[in-house]
């Protein structure tokens, strides 16, 4: 007998003492042990062929207080102690080329043990007995397992996961796909890319990241609203935003701001929306798919593509408590300033030989304007306003520039996120709880807000076959002061831009008249211009917002290859907004006082049976079937009370009027039944066709259902050539992929196929015909889209390539036609319009330098470019307003792009020369012509990450080409002489540059002395000559830079954390760009949309320094 | 799948019917409310009742980009679908009251719209809902024909409607009174036959003496002040001015009245100056219109800010303004009462309006005074010169009248485009040209042009 001895043995729960008396006679060994010890012990069950004796013992021995020893032919049979129960295993993770890795997890399976390999690769863990089985997990390496056996000191050789092929990416309805199987692109964004750099909208995040995402920013405030463009616009009337899903439920983007940003009688706030609401914290991932090929199966709302997010869940035998902390500080400053005047002072145009604060011996008053025409600084004095007196100085004061007004009365702004979640599991239950508090104080005074989030994910096996999945987040944003965007009288911007040079911001500070408090303000200046400190801290637009996003989802396994899902889920928002203005306002002299109440709900419920099986050997099908009924509503109830009897007391009870009271609600429903089979053939050839049919109630009329149904497929096509031929060594990875799909969609917005008398809630049962003709017969929209892309990696993954071209048609568009409206209407609602976009999206990865205990440099760049065309209108149209500025449109015309911008500009000579007038003005044109366009013509983005031992940095840089946009804060600015373009020729007159026109009608050079330089730079930048005040918004930013820590494994054990990461980062550090006011990134937000092409009075953006702590334990 | 579809797609804050009651004070006070809009941007910057104080705004020197035209035109016929409405559903409801007030208001707008832009769209006009998206246009002359058919016609009706069919709260200019309404019309109909009498077509003069003499118990006009058809606005909700939410600036800071217009308040003596205009060191003085680039005045007097809550600026047509249209009838010879009388009787009722009594010398040492001696086109302007007054805040009609009769006669300043000559309309908006181009192109062709110098039917 040997130790290398072959046993076989069948045992059912046997006494251990009947099991060693067994292989005691096969062996022939001696067996020592101690009976009363062995009869404590469970029974044995084993069942062993030809296996040595150890082999055997350590199966009876499993699981049991004991342990054995072979001596020669002896076996002892002993109490394990604590010490001797577990083998010490010790070993080293290397990569191909014998390079170290770092922080692998070295998990003992089938339980929590979890190591991590230092940054010499090494690592050591207890293991039970031989028999155990190691699995080393790194990310972008496939995982390893190994049985420990005899060996005591491993040598793992981690295989580089080059290709990606099993790497999971999240598709439409949820569904995780190996990436390789996939006809369409799609970008995952991590997590922790969210939250590398945090801002107060986690989507600004998304910026420079994903190849084909647009960003259109409102910096409407703290809120800051994003809508998210993928691959162009596309609809004409619609919104052209992308979806957002959050673990299957349908986030509203909805923008509910349906004032107009420019002196309308109320002016826009950003109260944000349900994406900006989320909590970066709680997301595990970003799946972005970018075309509708990829959203197919999210029916029409998916055709502008989709932001799929899955929230961070438990890990299942996931060691220690989970417990993460996160604390994240950010600091925020202006970035970039206009380039604003300190150089003359107050005056209206032509009053610049001296200055009066009312009329004075040195003359009539001339303080009652907000231009800065009048004299220059020199030393001088005058009669100024005195903050103390509150009127009149009674003496000359030094006529001195305030250079710091403007900055000064910005503050830093300041947001601090702390979060804590716990997460855990166990093999059948799996559970996370975070909560988030996040609080904001922004760069306007009075401003900010405070946000906190409960998420609760947990998912339970009930059994083999059921298991069950809830997820809940509930977040509260509430806000006591949020600033009014645009350009008005309330707005923080309009007030600045007003502010003169020769004006101190401390003399505002005091904006009640005393002994008048609540009914007059003092206006040291303009009468028409409310005090600045008034409107931000007595004009308040408070907002309290409630959000629950949940679902719940069962799924069953019938049998390994049959499974059915089926889930329910919500996303509810109940908001509380309110605007109030004090007495003697500019706007509402009286007080105002404004409520809505705003409830919207949208319920999704679907199922998904999944059925696969293998056809052959080497073909492998999957079937789904699918169905979903979705309902979502929205309703609105605003109150108003636009002139209150006392000071100061904001309630209904307060009134001078009848409180005006109107309701908005709408309804939409869409039932959808959907299939999906997928094929894959060797593993490298695989092939997806999708079908869909929708119901979509806001196509039915009073009369008919005839138009709600309507079906649209897609088939997708991936191919990995590098696993189907041999290519050369050089080439790791090679797939090709083509889609080519439908998506038919009937739009969100209901009743436009029926005629409805509107109410005029104001008057006494008040009707009016509604201001546009309904469609009875109003059909679906239907978007082509043909794609194709290649994924190469090169250099065992050192290079990767990702490309893209696309080509997209939407037509039957759902339009609201403009009419003649000598018809009685404005628009007709109508299917019509044909607008194609193509595109190519690049992705490059590369790592330039790569070991283990140096220096590894990662480089990714993403670039997009568009190209959009109205290929046709409606039959009566070739013209299409799409939006309006204060002055200048955006039109849709045949032939021409989404986004071109039209206006009136200078009249020029056949040269191209501004022809001047006789006073040597320039002439502005009659009709408006072409000036651009507001979509870039590429994006592009460059992140540069170093990693070194323990220390990170990452850099990103993006930026826009190609656009165009109208800035009226330049307007405002330029006419009032605030800007330095307006300093030449001041006291002498102008020669501007350009032609005179001859009586004979030829040209000679201006000669003509513009005696009135205000009149001079107004005549060049009133808002009339859009030309002139139409700017490149190309930009390039610094957009992210972090560096961090992360705490040495040794000391973490120490402490017995399992990470910690210190880091500082910087979020839009600098700006290069001709964009004359703050931002060139912005959209103007209003009338229901954040658009671009129009800068109405922006915000400043903000330069941002933060500093993270996250914490595991 | 779709079984509440119909249902669910029904809009839940309207209704798919109404009764024409609901439609008039929303429909009214909107017409007025742009009326009011356009008079301060346009006809007051035209007529020198003020002058802009700013290089950017060139009305005042009859620059006048296409883009203005938008506005009044897109505004008027939406509005013109609700008073149409109001016929179909008098007619439904059979309320001869009703028709009879839809069909007036219809005149008023559409003559506003006709006179404005010249020949527009009139007998397809507001059938969008019948699917007549391109409507053909229509000679001024058949619209001013159709247009005194509806005031006939509206005549008529009012003779046998039941007065108990319009509730006083649901009519904001009367109240209620059907016989106002009655004489609404009529009076209408005599601003619109004097409009288009200097044609010496569609029988004008002689309908005149029909209404005012020949069967004048036939045609009931107004009689007094109380008469006039006037929407008072209130200073609570719903029936505001336009100007009740204006800033100060958008109303009155931003211009200054002209010296024309305050000049000859000054050489009357007249007293409703003192509501119109605030004074400028003790005194009232205006600023010269038509300023050129680069030469914009100082303010001197500017609206008073309480005509933003001045009820009487809800004016459609007044009784001072029919005595003057019956003084010019006078002086024309189409009627053959006193040309004086009815211009005294304009002036006095015009000034009892704003709530003052004539004061002693007005009519008889001041500029204001009739000469029987003068010639007709002397008494004409003296007659226009106080129209002029009466018509303040009246949409158009001012630079309609002058338009017809070239007075009064306003001084020209060096700044002043387009030739120097008061643009006769506007030109169509743009989006017609876009929309309904067969038709605009034709229309254009029919009238001759399509720029601020074409004239209109009555006009040539």
């Amino acid at each position: 007998a040997s130790t290398f001895a072959q046993v076989s043995l069948t045992k059912n729960n046997a006494k251990l003492e009947t099991v060693l008396a067994e292989l005691e006679k096969q062996t022939g060994y001696n067996f020592i042990y101690n009976s009363s010890m062995i009869a404590k012990v469970k029974n044995v069950s084993l069942s062993v062929k030809n296996v040595t004796l150890s082999e055997a013992l350590n199966k009876a021995l499993e699981n049991q207080p004991l342990d054995f020893k072979l001596n020669g032919n002896t076996v002892v049979i002993l109490e394990r102690s604590e010490n001797q129960k577990q083998l010490r295993i010790m070993g080293t993770v290397v990569d191909k080329d014998n390079l170290a890795i770092p922080n692998v997890s070295v998990t003992l399976k089938g339980t929590k043990v979890i190591e991590l390999t230092n940054s010499d690769g090494k690592f050591a863990i207890n293991v039970p007995n031989s028999n155990a089985i190691l699995v080393f997990n790194f990310l972008g390496f496939e995982p390893v397992e190994i049985k420990v056996g005899s060996q005591t000191n491993l040598k793992v050789v981690l295989k580089e996961n080059i290709s990606a092929l099993n790497e999971v990416v999240v598709t439409a309805l949820g569904i995780k796909r190996e990436e390789k199987s996939l006809g369409y692109a799609v970008t995952q964004v991590k997590g922790e890319e969210l939250t590398d750099a945090l801002s107060n909208n986690w989507t600004d995040a998304l910026t420079g990241k994903v190849a084909g995402l647009n960003m259109i920013k409102s910096g409407g405030g703290p809120a800051g609203s994003n809508k998210i463009i993928l691959r162009g616009e596309s609809s004409l009337s619609g919104d052209n935003s992308a979806l957002i899903v959050v673990d299957g439920v349908v986030v509203s983007s909805k923008i509910s701001e349906a004032n107009g940003s420019y002196l309308g009688s109320e002016n826009p706030v950003d109260h944000g929306n349900g994406i900006s609401d989320l909590n970066p914290e709680d997301i595990e991932s970003v799946s972005v798919l970018k075309g509708p090929g990829a959203a197919a199966l999210y029916g029409s709302r998916g055709a502008n593509g989709a932001i799929v997010i899955t929230t961070k869940s438990g890990k299942e035998n996931q060691k220690g408590l989970g417990i993460t902390f996160n604390s994240n500080a950010v600091f925020g400053t202006i970035n970039r300033w206009p380039d604003f005047q300190y150089e003359y002072g107050q005056g209206a145009i032509g009053s610049d030989q001296y200055y009066s604060w009312g009329a004075t011996e040195d003359g009539p008053n001339t303080k009652n304007t907000g231009a800065a025409w009048g004299p220059k600084f020199d030393g001088q004095e005058y009669y100024q306003w005195d903050p103390n007196l509150l009127t009149r100085g009674t003496e000359r004061t030094p006529w001195v520039p305030y250079k710091n007004n403007r900055k000064d009365f910005f503050e830093v702004s300041q947001t601090y996120t702390n979060s804590l979640s716990v997460s855990g599991g166990n093999a059948k239950t799996t559970a996370r709880l975070s909560f988030t508090n996040l609080n904001n104080k922004w760069i306007i005074p009075n401003t900010g807000y405070d946000r906190n989030t409960i998420a609760l994910n947990v998912s339970q096996k009930v059994n083999d076959k059921l298991s069950i999945a809830t997820k809940l987040s509930y977040n509260n944003k509430y806000s006591d002061n949020l600033p009014s965007t645009g350009y008005n009288n309330q707005t923080v911007m309009y007030n600045i831009i007003a502010l003169t040079p020769s004006a101190d911001i401390n003399w505002y500070k005091q904006y009640w008249v005393p002994g008048s408090e609540g009914l007059s303000q003092i206006r040291p200046f303009a009468n028409g211009l409310d005090n600045i400190y008034l409107s931000v801290y007595e004009m308040l637009n408070k907002s309290n917002r409630n959000q629950l996003i949940g679902t719940i989802s069962a799924n069953y396994e019938f049998t390994k290859n049959l499974n059915l899902m089926i889930r329910s889920s919500i996303d509810w928002a109940a908001e509380a907004r309110s605007q109030q203005k004090p007495k003697d306002a500019a706007r509402f002299p009286e007080g105002m006082f404004r409520t809505q109440d705003i409830d919207q709900k949208e319920t999704n419920t679907d199922f998904l049976l999944n059925y696969k099986h293998k056809i052959t050997r080497d073909i492998e099908a999957s079937y789904s079937i699918g169905g979903s009924a979705m309902i979502n509503k929205y309703k609105m109830v605003s109150l108003s009370a636009d002139r209150l009897r006392y000071p100061g007391i904001y309630t209904f009870a307060n009134v001078q009027d009848r409180v005006e009271s109107n309701s908005r609600t709408t309804e939409y429903a869409v039932n959808s039944l959907y299939g999906m089979a997928q094929f894959s053939y060797k593993n490298y050839l695989f092939l997806d066709l999708t079908g869909r049919n929708d119901w979509a109630s806001v196509l039915a009329s009073e009369f008919s259902n005839d138009n709600v149904s309507f079906f649209y497929p897609s088939v997708n096509l991936s191919g990995l050539v590098s696993e189907m031929f041999e290519l050369p060594k050089a080439i790791s990875f090679f797939k090709i992929r083509a889609s080519w799909s439908q998506v038919g969609g009937g739009g969100v917005t209901p009743y436009l196929t029926g005629y409805n008398y509107v109410s005029r809630a104001l008057y006494s049962s008040g009707m009016a015909n509604p201001t546009f003709i309904a469609n009875e017969d109003l059909k679906n929209e239907l978007s082509t889209t043909l794609e194709f892309g290649t994924d190469l990696r090169m250099f065992k993954g050192r290079l990767g390539i990702d490309a893209t071209y696309y080509r997209s048609n939407i037509k039957n568009q759902i339009l609201n036609v403009p009419l003649d409206r000598a018809t009685g209407y404005n628009y007709s609602v109508m299917n019509s319009g044909l607008v194609q976009n193509k595109g190519v999206e690049l992705a490059l990865n590369g790592v330039p330098l790569k070991s283990s205990k140096g220096l590894n440099w990662d480089v990714s760049v993403t670039f997009a470019a568009n190209r959009n065309k109205i290929i046709s209108l409606a039959d009566s149209v070739d013209n299409y307003v799409m939006q309006t500025g204060p002055r200048g449109s955006m039109e849709a015309r045949v032939g021409g792009r989404m986004g071109d911008l039209y206006g009136l500009g200078y009249s020029r000579s056949p040269d191209g020369q501004i022809i001047y007038n006789s006073q040597g003005y320039p002439v502005i044109t009659e009709e408006a012509f072409y000036l651009g366009r507001a979509t870039p013509d590429f994006n592009w983005g460059i992140t540069n990450s170093f990693r070194y031992r323990q220390w990170r940095l990452k850099v990103l840089v993006d930026g826009q080409y190609g656009a165009v946009a109208y800035s009226h804060t330049h307007v405002a600015a330029s006419v009032a002489g605030k800007l330095t373009n307006s300093l030449p020729g001041r006291y002498t007159g102008i020669i501007g540059k350009g032609v005179q026109r001859n009586p004979d009608g030829t040209f000679r050079p201006n000669d003509v002395v513009a005696e009135q330089v205000g009149t001079y730079y107004n005549e060049h930048f009133k808002g009339d000559n859009v030309e002139a005040n139409t700017f490149s918004t190309d930009f390039i930013k610094l957009r992210e830079l972090r560096l961090d820590y992360t705490l040495p494994a040794k000391l973490m054990k120490k402490i017995r954390f399992q990470k910690a990461v210190i880091g500082v980062y910087g979020r839009d550090l600098f700006v290069w760009s001709d964009w004359p006011a703050y931002d060139p990134e912005f959209g103007t937000l209003g009338n229901s949309d954040i658009q671009r092409g129009f800068e109405v009075a922006q915000f400043p953006s903000t330069r941002n320094f933060g500093v993270n702590l996250s914490f595991t334990f | 799948c779709t079984k509440e579809f119909k249902e669910l797609n029904t809009n839940k804050d309207g209704a798919k019917f109404t009764t024409p009651e609901t439609l008039l004070g929303p429909a009214v006070h909107d017409v007025l409310k742009r009326n009011l809009n356009r008079c301060l941007r346009l006809t007051h910057e035209l007529m020198q009742v003020h002058v802009t104080l700013s290089d950017g705004d060139e009305i005042h020197r009859y620059v006048i980009r296409p883009q203005e035209s938008d506005y009044m035109w897109n505004n008027w016929y939406l509005q013109l679908t609700n008073i149409k409405d109001i016929y179909k559903g008098g007619d439904a409801i059979n309320s001869k009251a009703f028709m009879g007030i839809s069909l007036i208001l219809d005149a008023w707008v559409s003559s506003l719209i006709t006179d404005v832009y010249g020949d527009v769209p009139y007998f397809d006009a507001n059938k969008g809902r019948d699917y007549v998206l391109q409507p053909r246009f229509d000679k001024q002359k058949d619209i001013y024909q159709d247009l005194f058919k509806k005031l006939e016609d509206a005549n008529e009706l009012f003779k046998t409607a039941n007065a108990a069919d319009v509730e006083a709260k649901m009519d904001p200019i009367f109240a209620g009174d059907i016989a106002k309404w009655r004489k609404f019309g009529n009076s209408l109909y005599l601003r619109l036959l004097l409009r288009v009498s200097g044609t010496g077509e569609l029988g004008a003069a002689a309908k005149i003496l029909d209404i005012v003499e020949t069967r004048k118990s036939n045609y009931p006009i107004f009689v007094s002040n109380n008469d006039s058809a006037i929407l008072r606005f209130q200073t609570t909700a719903p029936y505001l001015s336009e100007f009740a939410e204006y800033r100060s600036i958008d109303f009155q800071v931003n211009n200054s009245l002209s010296e024309f217009f305050i000049n000859n308040l000054n050489d009357w003596g007249d007293p409703r100056r003192d509501k119109w205009a605030s004074k400028k060191e003790n005194a009232f003085i205006g600023i010269p219109s038509g300023y050129p680039v680069g030469q914009v005045p100082a303010p001197q007097s500017q609206y008073m800010a309480a005509l933003m809550n001045e009820p009487l600026l809800g004016n459609i047509i007044n009784y001072p303004e029919l005595q003057f249209i019956l003084a010019e009838c006078a002086v024309k010879g189409y009627i053959s009462g006193d040309a004086k009388t009815y211009y005294e009787a304009g002036v006095t009722a015009a000034l009892s309006m704003w709530g003052f009594a004539v004061p002693t010398g007005y009519l008889t040492d001041t500029s204001a005074q009739w000469y029987e001696n003068d010639n007709a086109n002397q008494k004409l302007h003296q007659i226009m010169l106080q129209k002029y007054y009466t018509l303040f805040f009246t949409d158009f009609q001012s630079w309609i009248e002058y338009r017809r009769t070239g007075f009064p006669v306003l001084p020209k300043g060096f700044g002043l485009q387009n030739d120097g000559v008061m643009p006769t309309r506007l030109k169509y908006p743009v989006n017609v040209q876009r929309v309904n181009q067969q038709n605009y192109l034709a229309a254009v062709a029919s009238m001759g042009g399509d720029d601020l110098k074409t004239k209109v039917w009555w006009n040539k």
